[in-house]
């Protein structure tokens, strides 16, 4: 009955009226013409379709429905999520972690090299007899920006994948040793995950990167704060 | 996107691309340090093992990654696509998809590349999702319903 919205309330109370031991088989027949009326009266008057109304069952007052997950299989560690995708644990936030980054890392050096391929476009060739520029055929352009997007865009790509696949195993390692999910955890992770990804290039490039990925870290905890 | 069919233990579909690109980056860089580790470290001389394996570690298992990264995100996205148009999810939905794919990534090779790359990912996913199917049937068949014992009726009384 709760599909008709508004008169589901009025006749729950209408039943629970008729239905109560108190009541006398002379009351409850003094009743019954009222219930009928209620509903007939309510029937003409179903309210135009406003999904707040409706049963909380349906839950279709909610905008993104889909995003929710069954409550006993999400994380149970503290402080975990991130506000934005709800999380089942380290291989959400590892798979979704490290797809997010791999993509964007993917699509920045995609652009990165569109923009080097339209900056080294092939001259036309000039023909010696007649002196005349011949321009470059478009194929060849093309190729020329297409082997630029594909030489920029798994470099930038897979160093940010393996960037984020670091962070999260150690994020989520520190997560089940600690027992909680801190600001903490996601700084020493990222500095981790930047010491190792440069271990084989000196002390000072390590250092570089260190700095560099504690200060990412750092940033995504702040951007956290704030959406949350 | 809720056909009955449809497979509660994955995340709904246009951010499951993420997530499936993720995994499968993840799964190619593991994959591939461990594969190239001990590829480096059989070939290199003695006394440059464990460089050697750490050097072929760092300048191949990403790129494995990678492409492992670039086929399953692909397809998830080509997937997602599918279902959104057919509206059913079935073992087709695979195959096309697997199909695009494998023009898709093959599209720099010309028009014949492209077409043959095509087929052959797309009958590997037939044969994914039949071998699937067959196993989900011995499943079934293996876990088929028991009918329950008839009581011997002429024979209960005179025993009791």
């Amino acid at each position: 009955m709760w599909l008709f919205g508004g008169s589901s309330k009025k006749q729950e109370d209408n039943t629970v009226v008729a239905s109560t031991p108190s009541s006398e088989f002379v009351s409850e027949k003094s009743n019954t013409p009222e219930i009928t009326n209620s509903l007939q009266s309510s029937f003409p008057t179903i309210p135009t379709f406003d999904a707040s109304k409706l049963h909380p069952l349906a839950g279709l007052d909610k905008e993104l429905e889909y995003l929710e997950l069954d409550d006993e299989k999400l994380s149970t560690i503290k402080g975990t999520g991130n506000g934005i995708l709800p999380s089942r644990g380290w291989s959400d936030d590892l798979c979704y972690g490290t797809g997010t980054l791999y993509v964007s890392g993917l699509g920045l050096g995609g652009l990165i090299g569109f923009n080097e391929g339209l900056k080294n476009l092939p001259s036309g060739s000039i023909d010696h007899v007649t002196g005349v520029v011949k321009p470059a055929p478009f194929k060849l352009k093309l190729n020329t920006v297409l082997n630029q997007v594909t030489k920029h865009g798994p470099h930038i790509g897979n160093s940010a994948g393996v960037l984020g696949l670091l962070y999260n195993i150690i994020d989520s390692s520190l997560d089940a040793y600690r027992g909680q999910h801190d600001d903490l955890n996601s700084l020493l992770s990222g500095a981790l995950a930047g010491a190792i990804f440069k271990s084989t290039s000196g002390i000072k490039a390590m250092g570089y990167s260190t700095g560099m990925m504690t200060l990412a870290a750092a940033t995504w905890c702040g951007f956290k704060r704030l959406i949350n | 996107m809720s056909t009955p069919e449809a497979d509660h233990s994955r995340d709904p579909c246009p951010i499951v691309i993420l997530n499936d690109f993720g995994g499968a980056y993840a799964m190619g860089v593991i994959g591939g340090s461990i594969w190239h580790g001990i590829k480096g470290f059989r070939n290199s001389p003695y006394g440059e093992r464990r460089i050697g394996a750490l050097s072929a570690i760092k300048a191949r298992a990403p790129v494995v990654g990678g492409n492992f990264g670039v086929w399953g995100g692909l397809f998830s996205f080509y997937d997602c696509s599918i279902k959104a148009i057919r509206k059913r999810e079935d073992a087709w939905n695979a195959i096309i998809a697997g199909f695009c794919v494998g023009g898709s990534l093959a599209v720099r090779g010309g028009r014949k590349h492209m077409l043959n790359s095509a087929i052959t990912c797309a009958i590997f996913l037939g044969i994914l999702e039949g071998v699937g199917m067959m196993f989900q049937r011995y499943m079934a068949y293996a876990n088929k319903p028991v009918p329950m014992p008839v009581p011997d009726q002429g024979a209960a009384p005179l025993g009791a």
